[in-house]
């Protein structure tokens, strides 16, 4: 029989994105986008007053303190960087816990695994192509964002557009947790309950040098310490995301580096598991 | 020339850990099917036909033994292209139509995009499905489902079919369209698998069959002789590798099963015959039985002894 040189990678990264624009995963992720868009464009009012100076007004109420313009966007930028770190990664999770466990469904794997590939490739593939959707779904809404704030503001802070990097490589650590769970329960649900747990964790354990004074047992500050190096810090790199966006100095770059470290393991460990898995 | 599957001892243990419980789903199947072969896997619910199956196209692993298709190694993929498999209980997924289905299942097994689109074509028609290639599966009945997914196994022109209950679920209309698909192939020279609980199916088409019962090959033979009049059933134990290769060449069928060497004669002088050697070899007879003549006679004879 004759081989040819397919790509099959393309077909197992466009079955992913066609499956999410098919069931509306990702209408659903770009229209919440572009309902937040539009609730910026609408709602969201900044004033110049005295040329340099500006206030901001939501709903139509004025905060009626008027601070500079290129300040005042910053912070604006800022706090939008922050409810995006947050919301988009919640809907982004939410919507890669049902496309990841879709394709490892009983009845359907087996026609995936049996067809000469490996099975890394196919979680890799499926992984990747989550992972593009949830990016253009973000430098869509922060990207359109920062447009919409450029042209009612006439500032144009590059460094809020920090927020694309920041937010996707959060997302693509915690996509990991998802292949695994995903791989291990094939449960769309179990795998959502887990990533947010991790989310939701964080910011507690985030607070270890405080507990490190508050723990009595030395076992019970190693064990915080441990699970605070181990698991992805979703919340400090959302702290680092806010630096950025507000043009202040990095203090630390660990929580990247621990976090992509997590991941790299995680998504290894699922690839692994998967090789091994009886269906 | 190499076969084109080849097992050697395989076999498959689950384990429960909580419950330290076993389960040996395939035990010790040593089976070689030659190439153009028709072959049915037959067997009760629960004897390992599909774990079978699975562990050949590398859906599940071994826990001991090795299998080969057209002399690779199993687990590599590479063994998978040639194979067209229509597993059973399968779920296509909802939201793809009838023909991107097929082009992607076919994208997999590294067709180039232009004879994807030729041969989806081709193939909707040959299942009468043609009308159906731009609809979405949701809305496929389950007899087209099954339909497609069988078509989806000989988009890559395999050569080899894997078929897991492929008429399950099909009208009688619909069956012997697939009977009539499945005998065309064999004329190419296609290895057809079919792993079936459906005996009068397996009798109509397959040329051989293995009878697997509680993980284990029970019986193995051509389903012509099998079924070939009346004949008689010889079982004895204690015979020595000589003798059984010589009763082996003789019978029309044979098969061992807990240290038991079971042989199928189409006549009675035969048997008769086969029975003197293992008496003057000092052989233990556990049975002599006329057997009859229908695949699922064979296949309940078997079964229950």
């Amino acid at each position: 029989m004759r081989r040819f040189k397919t790509p099959v990678t393309a077909a197992l990264l466009w079955d992913t994105v066609h499956e999410a624009f098919l069931r509306w995963v990702f209408w659903g992720l770009f229209g919440l986008s572009t309902t937040l868009m539009l609730f910026f464009l609408f709602l969201l009012r900044i004033d110049l007053v005295e040329g340099a100076r500006a206030t901001v007004s939501l709903f139509g109420q004025s905060t009626g303190r008027a601070v500079e313009v290129a300040k005042l966007v910053r912070q604006v930028h800022a706090g939008v960087a922050a409810f995006f770190y947050m919301f988009a990664m919640f809907l982004a999770v939410f919507a890669s816990a049902t496309l990841m466990p879709a394709a490892l469904e009983r009845g359907r794997v087996e026609l995936l695994v049996a067809k000469p590939l490996r099975r890394w490739h196919l979680l890799l593939a499926r992984y990747g192509a989550n992972l593009l959707v949830v990016t253009l779904n973000t430098c869509y809404l922060i990207g359109g964002v920062w447009l919409i704030f450029g042209w009612k503001a006439g500032v144009w802070h590059a460094s809020f557009l920090y927020a694309i990097p920041a937010t996707t490589f959060m997302f693509a650590v915690l996509l990991t947790v998802v292949a695994l769970v995903s791989v291990l329960s094939e449960s769309a649900a179990l795998a959502t309950m887990v990533t947010f747990a991790l989310m939701v964790t964080s910011p507690i354990l985030a607070q270890h040098q405080l507990m490190m004074k508050l723990l009595s047992s030395e076992w019970s500050r190693n064990l915080w310490k441990g699970l605070y190096y181990a698991l992805p810090k979703f919340y400090d790199v959302g702290s680092l995301n806010m630096d950025l966006v507000m043009g202040r100095a990095v203090s630390e770059w660990a929580p990247v580096w621990s976090s992509a470290a997590f991941g790299v393991v995680v998504l290894a460990a699922a690839a692994l598991l998967f090789q091994r898995k009886d269906y | 020339m190499s076969a084109a599957i080849e097992t050697s001892g395989l076999t498959k243990v689950y384990r429960t850990w909580w419950k330290r419980r076993e389960v040996r789903a395939v035990e010790d199947v040593s089976l070689r099917i030659e190439p153009g072969a028709t072959f049915g896997l037959l067997g009760p619910n629960g004897a390992g036909k599909t774990t079978f199956v699975k562990m050949l196209l590398a859906v599940a692993h071994p826990t001991a033994g090795s299998a080969r298709i057209f002399g690779l190694d199993c687990r590599c993929p590479e063994a998978r292209r040639p194979v067209g498999y229509l597993p059973e209980n399968h779920r296509l997924p909802s939201y793809m139509t009838g023909r991107g289905m097929l082009d992607f299942y076919a994208a997999l097994s590294g067709m180039e995009a232009r004879r994807r689109r030729k041969r989806a074509g081709e193939l909707l028609a040959l299942m009468g499905l043609e009308k159906w290639g731009g609809t979405r599966l949701s809305k496929y009945s389950k007899g087209m489902l099954q339909r497609l997914a069988l078509a989806q196994a000989l988009m890559h022109q395999p050569r080899m079919l894997v078929l897991d209950e492929p008429s399950d679920g099909v009208d009688p209309v619909g069956r012997r369209q697939i009977r009539e698909i499945l005998r065309e192939l064999e004329a190419q020279g296609v290895t057809i698998f079919i792993n079936s609980h459906l005996l009068a199916e397996v009798e109509l088409f397959c040329r051989e069959v293995a009878i697997l019962h509680r993980g284990r090959v029970a019986l193995l033979g051509k389903v012509r002789e099998l079924t070939a009049g009346k004949g008689y059933k010889l079982t004895a134990a204690g015979v020595p590798d000589r003798l059984g290769e010589e009763l082996r060449r003789r019978a029309v069928a044979a098969a061992s099963r807990d240290a038991l060497l079971e042989l199928q004669f189409p006549t009675r002088e035969e048997a008769n015959q086969a029975l003197d050697l293992l008496r003057r070899e000092g052989c233990e007879i556990e049975s002599l039985v006329p057997t009859t003549s229908t695949l699922e006679e064979v296949f309940m004879r078997t079964v229950n002894a």
